[in-house]
């Protein structure tokens, strides 16, 4: 599991002639835990494509950094330790909106398709293994498209990190699983984070983002509208890391931010408006 | 190239089990035969083999566009699309896994066509069987490469199911002529002519790199 860095500078994205992202500037640790909130439409989604490595920008930089590749360069070593697109896309693991699963499979099959797409190890011992971590290994002979949303969604998780990648992008992981789901869900990605993976999730639910993450990105129309950190950066004021207060934002720029309009806020400014 | 065993693995048991596929393009070859025999004025059957190549190959044909109309159905299901384009790498791989399993598909339908045809038109097609098979086994290397790549062109668009002929049909053509007149050739005891066998080598070949290479551009967003 190589280390990753992420870093875009002026992102944008437009789909013809609508634009999802304006020009967005990020950078995100390894081993970092990050929300990406906003509302419908804010380009969230669009964001997570990019990382990735699925969607280009239509503007602007966006590199994947492998952090070995710093060290190798402060060694001496030659070449970028840029990542390139196809090796990007070995680095993630995502959860869609959708399960990615494919429902005339079983749960072991599926995982076992996706790990020899990822060029990872397909050995029963080691699927069974990961089965079993994400409490599914009763239903590992089970077609998926006889699983609940909630079984399917954990299974989701292991095919996304069946290859073991340094980076996990979470699409809405919430959206229709019942209040026991959710909670087993997040605790479960509470232990993927602790052994050292980026996790980054999208979410329309500052408390689910403020339960995960370390800090968070709030997008507003293509816009980042403000970053929200749990723990104060060296000179800034404290900030209010809850709930309340990113609802309170959310709202705020829903109400009042111009679609053109260029708006910069910073950590204090989240937290004065907070609860 | 794990990718490439992995699709084709996933796409032939996944056709296994449901027969969507399978199921479809039987039915349709064996209406099109059907049709096709009504449709036919009496004549001897000498004269018959003239235009059998030609009938059967045109069955041949829409049938495989009925199939590469589905070739990405499961992908649409459950958003697996993005799974495929998650993978890492060349993903000419992913294509090739895909191209080859709706080759055997394809083939097997086309072989079940072949024998109700030669019933219902009483052509004796073990007459150069060798010869044949090897001509629609070529063919279809053609068929699958641009039919895969254009299916996946088409199906994120909503005008899927008209979009996909109007495309592939016109790129089918240079097959057709050359699989009739080498059909032709076989049914008369005449033997495969390199003649026929030549072009599709080429076209197969032009149309397969094309395919591996512009595959990874269609699955970007």
């Amino acid at each position: 599991m190589t280390p990753v860095r992420l870093r875009g500078e002026g992102v944008a994205k437009r789909f013809g002639r609508v634009t999802a992202l304006r020009g967005i500037d990020f950078e995100i640790e390894p081993g970092e835990a990050v929300a990406i909130l906003g509302a419908n439409g804010a380009g969230k989604s669009t964001l997570l494509r990019i990382f990735a490595g699925l969607s280009r920008p239509s503007e602007g930089r966006f590199e994947a950094i492998r952090e070995v590749g710093l060290a190798e360069r402060e060694g001496g070593a030659n070449g970028s330790a840029d990542l390139a697109r196809p090796d990007l896309r070995g680095a993630v693991g995502y959860v869609g909106h959708a399960t990615l699963l494919y429902g005339e499979l079983t749960a072991r099959e599926n995982l076992a398709f996706a790990a020899r797409l990822q060029g990872a190890d397909a050995s029963p011992a080691r699927l069974d293994g990961l089965l079993a971590e994400l409490g599914l290994q009763d239903f590992s002979s089970r077609r998926t498209g006889t699983f609940s949303r909630g079984m399917a969604q954990r299974l989701a998780i292991a095919r996304a990190i069946v290859h073991e990648p340094s980076v996990l992008l979470l699409d809405e992981p919430f959206t229709g699983l019942d209040a026991g789901s959710a909670e087993r869900l997040s605790s479960q990605l509470s232990g993927l984070r602790a052994r050292g993976r980026t996790l980054i999730v999208v979410t329309h639910d500052p408390q689910r983002g403020v339960e995960l993450a370390d800090r968070a990105l709030v997008l507003d129309r293509g816009l980042l509208v403000a970053h929200v950190a749990r723990q104060a950066r060296p000179g800034a004021e404290d900030v209010p890391f809850a709930a309340e207060a990113l609802q309170a934002l959310l709202a705020r720029f829903a109400q009042s931010v111009g679609s053109t309009g260029s708006v910069g806020v910073d950590s204090a400014d989240a937290g004065g408006s907070g609860a | 190239m794990n990718a490439a065993w992995a699709l084709l693995w996933k796409d032939l048991v996944t056709e296994w089990r449901s027969r969507d596929r399978l199921v479809a393009m039987v039915v349709f070859s064996f209406l099109v035969v059907v049709v096709f025999q009504f449709a036919w004025p009496p004549m001897e059957a000498g004269e018959m083999t003239r235009f059998a190549p030609g009938v059967l190959w045109v069955t041949y044909l829409f049938a495989a566009v009925i199939g590469l109309g589905r070739t990405f159905a499961l992908e649409l299901e459950n958003d697996a699309m993005t799974a495929l384009a998650l993978a890492p790498g060349t993903r000419g791989w992913l294509f090739l896994g895909k191209a080859g399993a709706t080759w055997v598909l394809i083939t097997a339908v086309q072989a079940m066509t072949a024998f109700v045809f030669a019933l219902f038109f009483r052509v004796d097609l073990m007459t150069g069987v060798v010869g044949f098979a090897t001509l629609v086994a070529v063919a279809n290397v053609g068929i699958c490469s641009i039919g895969t790549l254009l299916s996946a062109m088409s199906v994120r668009s909503r005008f899927r199911e008209v979009l996909l002929p109007v495309l592939l049909i016109p790129t089918l053509i240079p097959i057709l002529t050359s699989a009739v007149v080498g059909t032709t050739a076989t049914l008369a005891g005449e033997g495969l002519p390199f003649a026929a066998l030549q072009p599709l080598i080429v076209i197969d070949g032009v149309y397969l790199i094309l395919s591996f290479l512009l595959f990874d551009f269609v699955l970007d967003e």
